[in-house]
């Protein structure tokens, strides 16, 4: 695939990324403030989180469960990203070296 | 969502120098997390150019980690935009609180600033406004260490001499799954969570298996988020 195809798909993934961030200051006044729309904003991130790392861990295998475990010990712990990216790192490397 | 009194000047090169030093540390600890996104990208076969683009023009890395996961030849862009704007949904919110503090912000600075808005910039110039020094100059002083810690560190990452192997490999394929894993402990939000992310979950996995992994995320995540909503889990 040549590479102004994979840049323009980058691009469109920009796009859509830039419209959550302009669009909030763009359209505030379309926005309701209240009600279900700005209800289903806050409640998805967590729950679209979730369903990723189980169907990641279902591909993955035991080191993306105890690589995930790892990341998400460390981050309640410590609240410090990359500690939970390098303690994830860790827990998955060695569990694809033991299982 | 309050409005701020827009009485001093919405942005002055003080407050971008205040936030541009409060933001410094942000080199470095988003360094570190891009230059592991560079890896990532190093391994799934793309070029520095577009690593280095993938980190510049989408910026977070919730939907960069999630569209890795996502990524094939060719690309499932439109997959790939659904999943990054549910990804980064909250910025809808954050930016409509934005033009709350700032109504006398033009578009014309204010939207390029939002090409660079991140979640630590937002919270701490909310958190300025709320002590009285609403500043969009504090806003884009802030986001300028995190934006050169993120971008700079995939280009670093991407360059690293390193090629993993054996169980590295495996960890290092595991990365995109390891950045949305180590953002569940800041949304959970007690037990209540608990069912919602147990259908999230098992509707993810049925749809892994037969839709495919790019519908997972969506199909479990919205499921998981109506449960949510109907059962008042924010309220």
């Amino acid at each position: 695939m040549s590479d102004w195809k994979i840049d323009l798909a980058i691009l469109a993934v920009g796009a859509a990324a830039y419209a959550m961030r302009a669009g909030g200051f763009l359209a505030v006044g379309a926005l309701p403030q209240t009600g279900l729309l700005p209800r289903l904003l806050r409640l998805a991130p967590g729950n679209l989180f979730v369903a990723f790392a189980a169907a990641g861990i279902l591909e993955g295998g035991w080191p993306s469960l105890i690589g995930s475990a790892a990341a998400i010990v460390a981050m309640a712990r410590t609240r410090k990203e990359w500690a939970a990216l390098a303690a994830g790192f860790a827990g998955a490397a060695i569990a694809a070296a033991l299982l | 969502m309050s409005s701020a009194p827009a009485t001093a000047r919405p942005f002055t090169a003080a407050g971008f120098r205040r936030g541009f030093i409060a933001a410094l540390p942000f080199i470095i600890s988003n360094g570190i997390a891009g230059a592991v996104m560079g890896v990532a990208y190093r391994g799934l076969g793309l070029g520095f150019g577009a690593s280095v683009l993938f980190s510049t023009v989408v910026y977070s890395a919730t939907a960069q980690a999630v569209t890795l996961g996502l990524w094939a030849l060719p690309p499932p862009v439109a997959a790939m935009m659904l999943a990054c704007a549910a990804t980064n949904a909250r910025y809808l919110v954050m930016s409509a609180h934005l033009r709350q503090m700032f109504p006398d912000m033009p578009r014309r600075l204010m939207l390029p600033i939002l090409l660079i808005l991140g979640d630590a910039s937002w919270l701490m110039t909310v958190a300025e406004a709320e002590k009285g020094r609403r500043d969009a100059g504090y806003l884009l002083g802030s986001s300028v260490p995190m934006a050169i810690g993120w971008i700079g560190g995939t280009a670093l990452g991407y360059a690293t001499p390193l090629t993993p192997d054996g169980p590295v490999a495996v960890a290092a394929a595991f990365l995109p799954l390891a950045f949305i894993a180590s953002l569940l402990p800041t949304q959970w939000r007690g037990r209540r969570s608990l069912l919602p992310w147990t259908v999230a979950a098992v509707v993810g996995i049925a749809v892994a298996g037969t839709l495919g992994q790019s519908w997972a995320m969506l199909v479990g995540g919205g499921v998981g988020t109506l449960v949510s909503a109907l059962r008042g889990d924010d309220v």
